[in-house]
């Protein structure tokens, strides 16, 4: 099967101009309210670092010439990717984000790292088995809305509890690459699994800058800062290309999106915002739709996975690499954005 | 009923009272709060440097 280069059909012809203004917005919105968050968090983790990016041992033969990065998107899901991975026999590396690990581990595909970023102080542990479950569940429809795990969603109780054992079973030793952004009860939970852990900082903005807040977070760590393009997924991918060096590098559920066939605003992560901040009446403004070209398949994506797939691109474009996105539908292509099928990655690099 | 409510004197100060401050603070913060959680909970400005360990050979040129 031959590679087709996708047109990006998510033409600012779609893109109506007050979805834009919000989507624009979101860069300064994420600056106000959440830098004060990661910087005590980093302040609070030092004190926990003792070995970061730079100790990891860099990987060889067939896991140091490709990749593939696993987040957790409907399109993992629905197009059985984990299964057609380990059917492939892929030999090279797997960098599994936070929120795909259990999935891995259910699907019979051990990671080679796993990566987490995010400092939400309730919602991140879950990945990881949640301890306190029920509580940190209390008031919060987030993942209620829109969990994409529909055993998750049926019977989370129980699934947490397999989830804590299966993470407890598979994670000891497992290299945990973690920011120092994490909250502290992703940080216990690591501690407590015996998670071989490895720090890194976040680059958030020009660390040359006065009052930079990657520079300071560095500065109180000690730590090598890699940019996350605000998304774990993203970080994951930099994580393959800057620390690791991985030339060839495969994402896959990175939908940036939502199957507009199954899916209602409700179910999307910023529901209650957008409708806060719009009103319901121009809700759907923010929701425009894309299409999938090698499939026909019909995609929505919202401010927050605009912002996310924008930054994605301009990462990209400020590499000088390609990415090979393997997911099979969602919104990320662009230029240096190669849509291939899995099964072409795997062979091509094994 | 307000007819015999009516005062006998008029202020010399115009008074104007300030309907719905509570309401109007607590919506500020709703929407405040509403708008903190777009775009996740991670803070991203910078577009071009993938990677920075404080080195000056790892910095970008201007």
């Amino acid at each position: 099967m031959i590679a087709q280069k996708m047109k990006n059909s998510l033409s600012n012809n779609n893109i109506n101009p007050n979805f834009k203004k919000l989507a624009d917005e979101i860069t300064s919105i994420g600056l106000n309210w959440h830098s004060r968050t990661i910087l005590e968090n980093s302040k609070i983790n030092k004190k926990f670092i003792t070995q970061s990016i730079s100790d990891i041992k860099k990987p060889f033969g067939k896991k140091s010439e490709s990749a593939i990065i696993i987040s957790a998107g409907p399109s993992l899901y629905k197009n059985n990717i984990l299964s057609r991975i380990k059917k492939s026999g892929f030999e090279g590396s797997i960098i599994a984000i936070d929120g795909s690990y259990v999935r891995c581990i259910k699907a019979g595909i051990e990671p080679d790292y796993v990566l987490t970023l995010d400092p939400h102080p309730t919602r991140l542990v879950r990945w990881f088995g949640d301890p306190n479950f029920e509580e940190n569940l209390e008031g919060d429809d987030y993942f209620s809305r829109q969990d994409l795990d529909v055993a998750f969603r049926n019977n989370s109780i129980e699934e947490n509890l397999k989830n804590i054992e299966l993470v407890n079973n598979h994670g000891k030793g497992k290299k945990l690459i973690i920011c120092s952004t994490a909250p502290k009860n992703v940080v216990e939970r690591a501690m407590d699994v015996g998670f071989d852990a490895y720090w890194w900082a976040p680059l958030v903005d020009n660390p040359n800058q006065s009052e930079s807040i990657t520079r300071t977070i560095v500065n109180e760590t000690n730590l090598p800062a890699m940019n996350t393009g605000g998304t774990v997924g993203t970080a994951a991918w930099v994580f393959a290309l800057t620390t690791l060096n991985i030339p060839k590098i495969a994402v896959v559920g990175m939908d940036l999106g939502y199957y507009k066939s199954d899916t209602s605003y409700l179910q999307t992560q910023t529901y209650h915002s957008l409708k806060e901040k719009v009103g319901e009446e121009n809700i759907q403004d923010y929701f425009p739709e894309f299409t999938y070209q090698a499939t026909g398949e019909s995609f929505f994506t919202d401010p927050t996975y605009y912002w996310y797939r924008n930054n994605m691109l301009d990462l990209i474009s400020s590499s000088g690499s390609i990415v090979y996105n393997c997911t099979g539908g969602g919104t990320l292509t662009g230029p240096s954005v190669k849509c291939v099928e899995i099964e072409e990655f795997c062979e091509l690099n094994n | 009923m307000s007819e015999l409510l009516k005062g006998n004197f008029t202020v010399k100060n115009k008074v104007e009272i300030k309907e719905d401050t509570q309401e109007d603070n607590s919506n500020s913060e709703y929407r405040k709060k509403a708008l903190e959680s777009i775009g996740g909970s991670m803070v991203f400005v910078e577009r071009d440097k993938l990677f920075w360990d404080g080195d000056d050979s790892s910095k970008d040129e201007e």
